[in-house]
């Protein structure tokens, strides 16, 4: 006879039965079956509408029944039903409009502040290497979705209370954008060094350094302000919209 | 209703809270019961299978991880009593979502983490109707 496992938390409610023997030959039926036997249970794995609670997994065998015939599954003599429930939670939806996400700006200014330093640094001792640095770290900050020199923040400034976390609802993917768009300037700008072209390649460097500022002490992310723009011309993969009541680009004042 | 939990198993599941942060972290609550004595031996802390944007509001414990949780409470003559989340920057109170996806007897452990530090717990429990959460006390010994 197939037998059916009932989870801990709803034996309360089969008079403490982990598992009952089941007459019926589908899946559908078992469970008819089981609410029959132990009506209380119908509140737990039901909804209003008769439906099973989203909660609620039937597997059989350790396959779920979804992937099979569903309800109308056919159970075999030595067929072992387990009801799983799956288990969610978590902060309510509307705590976070928009599909918001949780920005650390923290992050974000740790990386502006070293963009800013290290193209000064590069630029006063004529160091062309050290923007090929921060150029490295921004193109590969991009790629790895994260801020470039974020990692100091993380590693080093966060862990030691010297940075505070300044965690707002916003939108990390303007950021992103923002970022490798400074790296491919800082890419022209370096190679504009390597090839003699220094007014320029410095140029393009102050240009980045000019950007960052205007984010760390403006609170204005110009690339950001582009990827919203973009955005409105529809333009594939510029789908975010800025957090309400924010001028696009500026920083949010939404705090998570 | 009190639920019995040792320090160090309390302090583990606030490590695991603030290592998930800014996302929700999540696991089972591994013990006894008695009667309406609850005592939490251990904890088995879970990756959070969300794997959308929603893992910093959302946690998701699947079928699968509430099979290997249960065999591995039985491995140590234990039962799954309860779980623990983490409410990253919100309160240690269920949320609406937290009740509908409720199951009841267990006990739902909520740890706020407040800007990375986790802040406190509170523990609750479905009442019969599934019409609200009832706080149970947490005593760590």
């Amino acid at each position: 006879m197939p037998t059916l496992r009932i989870p801990t938390p709803l034996r309360p409610y089969t008079e403490g039965a982990g598992e009952i023997e089941i007459q019926a030959a589908t899946v559908g039926g078992a469970l008819q079956e089981l609410l029959d036997q132990y009506p209380a249970l119908r509140l737990h794995l039901m909804d209003e509408d008769g439906q099973l609670r989203a909660f609620v997994n039937l597997f059989l065998n350790d396959e779920d029944v979804r992937h099979l015939q569903g309800q109308q599954t056919e159970l075999k003599a030595d067929d072992r039903l387990m009801i799983l429930p799956s288990i969610a939670g978590g902060v309510d939806a509307d705590t976070q409009p928009q599909g918001l996400r949780k920005v650390d700006h923290a992050a974000l200014r740790t990386n502006q502040a070293f963009i800013i330093a290290l193209n000064i640094l590069a630029y006063l001792f004529d160091l062309p290497w050290l923007a090929g640095l921060v150029m490295g770290a921004m193109l590969l900050g991009t790629l790895l979705k994260a801020p470039g020199f974020g990692f100091i923040y993380k590693h080093i400034l966060a862990p030691l209370g010297i940075m505070k976390p300044d965690v707002l609802l916003d939108n990390p993917e303007p950021h992103r954008f923002a970022q490798g768009f400074g790296g491919v300037v800082m890419l022209g700008g370096v190679v504009a060094l390597y090839s003699g072209l220094s007014t320029l390649g410095w140029g393009l460097v102050w240009l980045v350094i000019a950007l960052a500022a205007l984010n760390l002490f403006g609170g204005f992310c110009v690339g950001c302000a582009v990827y919203y723009w973009l955005g409105r011309l529809h333009l594939p993969g510029f789908g975010k919209r800025p957090p309400q009541d924010t001028v696009p680009g500026m920083r949010p004042k939404m705090g998570a | 209703m009190h639920l019995h939990i040792p320090a160090e198993v309390l302090d583990q599941i606030h490590a695991h809270g603030v290592a998930a942060y800014p996302e929700e972290g999540a696991g089972f609550l591994l013990g006894e019961v008695s009667g309406e004595i609850r005592q939490v031996v251990s904890v088995l802390p879970l990756d959070n299978a969300r794997e959308d944007a929603a893992r910093h509001n959302r946690y998701l414990i699947t079928p699968q991880d509430m099979l290997r949780g249960e065999r591995q409470a039985a491995e140590l003559g234990l039962d799954v009593i309860g779980v623990f989340h983490s409410h990253p920057d919100h309160p240690n109170a269920p949320s609406e979502f937290d009740r509908e996806w409720a199951l009841p007897w267990f006990s739902y452990l909520i740890t706020s983490v407040q800007a990375g530090k986790a802040v406190g717990s509170r523990s609750w429990r479905l009442t019969e109707d599934r019409a609200a959460f009832v706080q149970e006390e947490i005593v760590s010994e």
